[in-house]
């Protein structure tokens, strides 16, 4: 709630003051970040990362420009649903669903083994995408470019925060 | 036609001028720069009016659209800067004899969202950083990427079009599907690729309308067509052509504007006076014939400027340009308008130009697939279209600055003509051989009689097959007439083998998924008939999906990707009033490479000796063997690797040559039996690029003792490491129907370069290829490097910049390569000519 506050007033700030937020938002989120990117990754890690992008989308104007006139559903699950969100873009908010039935359509599903195979897919850090790919680790149905455009997000969100 | 007599075929004091050698210190050392101008271009244009909305997209539309990006992109005459490694930015002297570029930038990445760039999308902020061939790209042209250009396109591009399609045809068969199953198999990587996504390209322009006759005067015949006919669609196809040519024309009267500029300004009178010239000429050409051997130059140039604004450049090519340019260079010579060195000098700047950019790959393909270049083929020599010996100067003019330039791009292909082409003199063949010495890896050589053999078994004319020139790789095409994207399907047909022996499943994708037809345990085959007939139903299953999406494809283009400028400099449309897409073409064609040949035919012969004749183990054995990647079958796995004990293709081994040759016939069968979106037919090749190391990445093991992981062999090549004696090598391949191999083939040899003996090595050389030849090769291309060379490139890529190499089809950097890939070139088979004899070598280890 207090997200969706601080984006309501963020559009007042200035930039510098959008500086001053993203700094806060690393301080918050740096450790567990940097755990969830390593190789210790928990189920969390899609969570935490979509967390993360709510609040990006809340506090800076210019991430937030990435979901203007943006209208998409999206779904995570592994194989074994035992991680199942869903997403949705739409008027420039961002709304996280705890389960992929919660959503009425999406235009990509992403099934994937484990939040390490979702990482190397979502960041593909040197040749993970490739061991993703060849473990077949990740399954992606329906349209493409939605993907890519949130793995462009995430990798916008990861560069907008100063310390990780 | 007179010819002008060349008498050193190989000039000895000839070398780099100054000017080509700077600009080549300038290609090597600039990294590729992604440019942002044609999708920001055609993107305000397409909302501007109105085309996101419009289904299906007109022809005129689409036409004005490109004008439009002719007429307002910037015209370059002299690049001024590059970037380097690190990407720090260097300062460029650029003195070309030929303005304009494909892209804005010196070494450009050209995208286009109407395909597949929108990979490129989550690596934006990274590319610049990425190990592996990485592009220079500044943070406002990431945001202008993300904010401005991909999002309008993600619902728009060809693949997406293509499920959208797939999804409303399926719907009204009642049928609901989020997924297409061909675009499904596409998208899993290890059944096929089909390359329609990203462009149809893999064809050659006629050029000599634009030479002989200007487009203003193809203008004129559009516009008198126009007013001819009441047809409204032909109508329209009329007037997209002369607004293409108006935006060439225009865009080669802006270089002239800015040519002309800058030699105001220019203070060294010499240069002042190229750049007046460059106006001149820019000025009159393309628009009206060309009169001199620049002027042609220039015509094919702006020309090549225009497509490459049309269709990503994957394998379109230049055709025969020593036939096209032979009058004006012969005149000229006459008329001592120009030197055999001015006209090495154009050749080797023109070469340049035309590698002035690079795919774009992001990095998974780049990893799979990468370093390749555009696949640019130039085609020399051979016969011409009365069967006569069209050797010329300018045939060795081009070899000459080949040598001397050493490059990636253009690719070039030699055809030769046992019985015509050194009927005067022993040399032709000889000089060909001598360049691929001296360069490591090119040209790749073409039988005439194979390849004018196997066209015209598919039903082209005698005069159009021995006009054919070279597409992309190795794919013979009749030159400026026949649309035949040559690289629409890439098969891997390791992936029938595999569907085969798990009856319809597949290790990569899961075993508990059935991907395809059930047809029968092997375990249960009492015969390996049986087998055979369980491959050919997964292999036509195969076919049947590949070439499904490719037609589909084929309509998403033809609704929304018309190519109005590749149209205007074709044979056929102007015709038949309809564009390329539409089937405008003289001769309409679709064509299939097939990746892993030797490795499923080497399997099958496995497969029939060790488990149906000499019962050594059971199937179900053989099966565990290559689900534990020979795991504690080390025994079996040498047995199967030894052509001593089991039949390998490429030793004259009745056994493997029979499946070879049973494989070859049943490809060209079930693919020459399907029908493409333009009515014409497939056709079959074999040669891989770099695909047989990418599939092998992803691939188990096989049958025929390979490994998870490790490569698949390269084209029509038996197996490394398996084929000791070269002659018995070549007799194989040689041997295969050449009517079943129309879509061309790639035949990677490597000899170890001459060790003193020069002369000597050359002889064995010749006789290697003519021997090939007369018992009906079709083609051959070599590495000319030691192993010992490439390890040390391996070691101190540093050192090796230049390192050219053959990789199935087309040249490369071996430093651009992708580990696996320069692995697959360091463990092919090397033979020592004196001896004929293969090098025994240990394989270096599967790159991490």
């Amino acid at each position: 709630m207090a997200y969706r506050v601080a984006r309501s007033i963020s559009g007042c700030f200035p930039a510098f003051l959008t500086d001053v937020f993203w700094t806060w938002l690393a301080r918050l989120f740096n450790r567990r970040l940097k755990k969830e990117l390593s190789a210790n990754a928990t189920d969390k890690f899609l969570e935490f990362l979509l967390r993360g992008m709510d609040r990006g989308f809340s506090i800076s104007k210019g991430y937030r420009k990435n979901i203007e006139d943006f209208k998409a559903g999206y779904v995570f699950r592994t194989a074994d649903k035992r991680v199942s969100t869903a997403v949705s873009f739409k008027d420039s908010d961002m709304k996280v669903y705890e389960d992929e039935d919660e959503i009425e359509d999406w235009d990509v599903r992403v099934t994937f083994k484990d939040s390490a195979a979702l990482i190397s897919f979502l960041f593909s850090k040197n040749q993970d995408i490739i061991n993703s790919l060849l473990a077949n680790e990740v399954e992606v149905d329906g349209n493409l470019n939605y993907i890519y455009k949130f793995g462009f997000m995430a990798r916008d969100l990861v560069r907008r925060l100063p310390f990780v | 036609m007179a010819q002008i007599p060349l008498n050193d075929l190989s000039p000895k004091d000839c070398d780099l001028t100054e000017r080509v050698s700077d600009l080549r210190k300038n290609y090597f050392r600039a990294v590729p720069e992604i440019c942002i101008e044609r999708p920001s271009l055609i993107t305000c244009y397409h909302e501007s009016h109105g085309l996101f909305s419009k289904k299906p997209i007109s022809i005129l539309d689409k036409a004005k659209a490109y004008r439009y990006v002719l007429e307002k992109r910037t015209a370059i005459v002299n690049h001024t800067r590059a970037y380097e490694k690190g990407m720090k930015p260097f300062k460029v002297k650029e003195k070309t004899l030929f303005a304009g570029s494909t892209t804005s930038k010196f070494k450009g990445v050209p995208l286009f969202p109407e395909f597949l760039s929108l990979t490129l999308w989550p690596e934006l902020w990274t590319i610049s950083k990425r190990e592996s061939n990485p592009y220079h790209i500044k943070k406002s042209e990431v945001k202008k990427l993300n904010y401005n250009i991909f999002p309008r396109w993600m619902r728009y591009n060809i693949l997406e079009l293509a499920r959208e399609r797939s999804i409303e045809e399926k719907r009204k068969s009642g049928r609901q599907e989020k997924d297409p199953p061909d675009i499904k198999l596409l998208e899993r990587l290890v059944f096929f690729l089909t390359s329609k996504a990203n462009c149809i390209s893999h064809t050659i322009p006629d050029f000599s309308r634009a030479i002989e006759d200007g487009l203003r005067e193809i203008i004129n015949k559009a516009d008198k067509k126009k007013d001819k006919t009441s047809d409204g669609s032909e109508k329209e196809f009329y007037g997209a052509i002369s607004e293409v040519l108006e935006g060439i024309i225009s865009y080669s009267k802006n270089l002239a504007k800015e040519a002309r500029a800058l030699a105001r300004k220019e203070k060294d009178p010499a240069r002042k006076k190229e750049l007046l010239n460059i106006a001149d000429i820019n000025d009159r050409v393309p628009e009206l014939p060309a009169r001199t051997f620049y002027e042609g130059l220039t015509t094919i140039w702006i020309c090549w400027i225009a497509l490459h604004l049309e269709n990503p450049n994957i394998g379109l090519s230049l055709g025969r340009l020593d036939q096209l340019l032979y009058g004006l260079f012969s005149e000229d010579i006459k008329n001592k308008k120009i030197s055999i060195q001015d006209a090495i000098e154009m050749i080797c700047c023109l070469w340049l130009k035309i590698g002035d950019h690079v795919p774009a790959l992001p990095d998974a393909s780049e990893q799979l697939f990468g370093g390749s270049g555009s696949n640019q083929a130039i085609t020399i020599g051979g016969v011409n279209k009365e069967g006569k010996d069209a050797v010329n100067d300018l045939t060795y003019v081009m070899l000459q600055a080949t040598e001397l330039m050493k490059l990636r791009d253009p690719n070039l292909n030699a055809r030769y003509h046992p019985r015509v082409n050194d009927k005067k003199n022993k040399k032709y063949l000889r000089r060909l051989c001598e360049v691929n010495i001296n360069t490591g890896a090119t040209p790749a050589i073409h039988n005439d009689m194979a390849v004018i053999k196997a066209l015209t078994a598919k039903g082209e004319s005698l005069e159009h097959a021995m006009d054919y020139g070279v597409i992309g790789c190795v794919e013979p095409g009749s030159n400026g007439r026949f649309y035949g994207h040559s690289g629409a399907i890439l098969l891997n047909l390791t992936s029938a083998l595999e569907l085969t022996l798990f009856n319809g499943r597949h290790r990569h994708t899961g075993m508990n998924t059935i991907i395809s037809k059930e047809t029968g345990d092997p375990i249960t085959f009492k015969t390996f008939n049986e087998f055979k007939a369980a491959f050919e139903e997964q292999t036509r299953w195969l076919i049947e999906h590949a070439t499904g999406l490719n037609n589909l494809l084929g309509r998403i283009h033809q609704d929304f990707y018309p190519t109005p400028i590749l149209s205007a400099l074709f044979e056929g449309p102007m015709d038949k009033g309809k564009d390329l897409v539409q089937g405008g073409a003289v001769i309409n064609s679709s064509g299939a490479a097939i990746i892993g040949l030797a490795d499923v035919a080497d399997s099958l012969s496995a497969i029939q000796k060790v488990v149906f004749e000499d019962r050594i183990i059971p199937f179900s054995e053989l099966l565990h063997a290559l689900e534990t990647d020979f795991e504690g079958y080390e025994y079996l796995r040498k047995r199967l690797m030894n052509p001593d004990k089991t039949p390998k293709y490429g030793n004259e081994c009745q056994a493997a040559d029979s499946n070879v040759l049973w494989l070859v016939k049943l490809l060209d069968s079930a693919f020459g039996k399907k029908k493409n979106y333009r009515c014409g037919h497939y056709r079959v090749g074999y040669w891989t690029m770099t695909n047989h190391a990418g599939f092998g990445r992803l691939m188990k093991a096989l049958p025929n003792g390979r490994k998870a992981r490790e490569n698949f062999t390269s084209g029509i090549t038996p197996v490394s490491g398996v084929t000791p004696d070269l002659s018995k090598a070549l007799n194989s391949v040689a041997r295969l129907p050449t009517e079943c191999l129309s879509n061309g083939v790639a035949l990677n040899l490597k000899y170890t370069p001459h060790d003193g003996n020069r002369a000597s090595m050359l002889k064995n050389f010749v006789a290697s290829v003519k021997g090939y030849f007369d018992k009906g090769g079709m083609e051959i291309q070599f590495n000319v490097t030691d192993r010992k060379k490439f390890l040390n490139a391996l070691d101190r890529p540093e050192d090796y910049l230049e390192l050219l190499v053959r990789v199935s089809g087309y040249t490369a950097y071996f430093k651009d390569l992708n580990p696996q890939m320069q692995k697959e070139i360091i463990d092919r088979t090397e033979y020592e000519l004196s001896t004929g004899r293969a090098i025994p070598y240990d394989p270096i280890p599967l790159p991490g």
